[in-house]
């Protein structure tokens, strides 16, 4: 029941953890998740909710992506 | 006559041709006078004498300001100017030595332009401190939701609690923004939510208290417990909002503001009629939320945006908004059960069971 801040916090990271570990091109565009596939909009209209959504995925994976690969790339490099 | 071509609309920045006996008054005028007026312009309740003591200053004192030493003279001229009725003062230490002399020091005039000096700097590094500020939190914005006064908050918690009988939901606008809660009875404001976060606070730990239950922690527990479903709900309908495309105009602190309501709801709950008060305070406030919520979400229909194609579209998502309205509206009651529940139920618990042992014993 005692849902503190800290809680929220790590239920964000894990969800954030969780959303960018999925590789897009792997994995989710065969299901057919990804922001990548084809759908043409026009710039007017309003896309679909599945599209908004997926978009607003890439993105994080974008941003949350930089830490993880900035490590990884030392990793190697060590 | 005299033919101006532009006399309708100029606009009335900086009046050029006022005369400067006033130009304390005038506040910045970027086109008037040099950059050295305006230093000295900056602090009009300092004895304006010390301007003309700044003026008659020699160059080499050693406090090289940057703007001081630019033209003395010519500041000198301008202050004999701006004040005018003042008589010149005589200018005793126009003899000065060529190395920096500490003794200077002790003078007056050196320490009063030492001061000026600090307090521009400080002035300068004040507004560059806010200017900054500004950008990460934005204070201005904030102020407006807690622009409010005695009538409006005793009013808007009566309409928490009784919205039935209010007719007109409308928030009046002002040029950009709706207009502040002072004024408007249906503006979203701040100042209710945090006060009732805080008087369920210390409310929770008032009613642990006379459970015994109660130890300085919990009132930790419970404050981070309470914000932390804030956050959540709040950051839920942002993305929904946002996934949804629903256009409004609502902003994430009006959300925050609505979403901080349901604090003063929860805080109704007695011992006995428990359920029947939450029953009744629940629906006030879902008939609340739903009325004033539903004319910045559903009705955008004055709000067509013409798309590049010159069709005008269809508000897109009707479905949409009222299912977001929807699910706002039943989300609260339960968020502000969950929030209360676990205070009150052991509470009527341990009641029952004491009457029962009296009854008992």
């Amino acid at each position: 029941m005692t849902f503190t801040l800290w809680n929220l916090f790590e239920a964000s990271l894990l969800c954030l953890n969780a959303v960018c570990i999925l590789n897009e091109e792997r994995f989710l565009s065969k299901i057919g998740w990804s922001a990548k596939s084809a759908n043409v909009q026009g710039f007017g209209e309003y896309s679909s909710t599945k599209s908004q959504l997926f978009n607003l995925l890439h993105s994080i994976r974008t941003v949350a992506r930089i830490p993880p690969d900035i490590a990884e790339y030392s990793y190697n490099y060590i | 006559m005299n033919y101006n071509a532009n006399a309708g609309g100029r606009p009335s920045f900086g009046r050029k041709v006022k005369r400067v006996s006033d130009v304390n008054a005038m506040g910045y005028t970027p086109f008037e006078q040099g950059g050295v007026n305006v230093q000295q312009n900056l602090y009009p309740d300092i004895d304006p004498d010390l301007n003309s003591f700044q003026s008659g200053v020699p160059n080499n004192a050693p406090y090289k300001s940057q703007g001081f030493s630019a033209s003395p003279k010519a500041s000198q001229e301008q202050t004999f100017n701006n004040y005018g009725a003042q008589p010149p003062y005589p200018n005793v230490n126009i003899t000065a030595s060529p190395t920096p002399n500490l003794g200077v020091l002790g003078q007056p005039m050196v320490q009063n332009m030492a001061m000026q000096y600090g307090q521009q700097l400080a002035g300068a590094g004040k507004t560059i401190l806010k200017n900054e500020v500004e950008k990460i939190v934005p204070v201005s914005k904030l102020k407006y939701y807690f622009a409010v006064d005695t009538k409006y908050v005793l009013s808007k918690l009566m309409l928490l609690f009784f919205p039935f009988t209010h007719k007109d939901w409308s928030v009046k606008y002002e040029q950009d923004g709706p207009v502040q809660p002072r004024f408007e009875i249906n503006a979203p404001d701040l100042y209710i939510p945090t006060m009732a976060y805080v008087t369920y606070l210390l409310v929770a730990g008032l009613v642990l208290g006379m459970q015994e239950r109660f130890n300085p922690e919990q009132i930790g527990i419970l404050a981070s417990s309470a914000l932390a479903w804030c956050i959540v709900e709040l950051a839920v309908y942002s993305c929904t909002l946002y996934i949804t495309q629903v256009e409004t105009s609502l902003r994430t602190l009006d959300l925050l503001a609505y979403a901080g309501y349901k604090f003063v709801v929860s805080l109704i709950g007695g011992k006995s009629g428990y359920y029947a008060c939450l029953i009744y305070t629940n629906l006030a406030l879902a008939f609340f939320l739903v009325r004033s919520l539903k004319v910045q979400v559903l009705a955008e229909s004055n709000v067509q945006d013409h798309s590049y194609y010159g069709a005008q579209q269809p508000m897109a998502g009707h479905k949409r908004r009222l299912y977001f309205l929807l699910f706002l509206a039943c989300v609260q009651p339960f968020l502000s059960w969950w929030l209360s529940y676990h205070l009150v139920v052991s509470e009527l618990v341990s009641s029952t069971s004491k009457t029962s042992d009296g009854v008992m014993a």
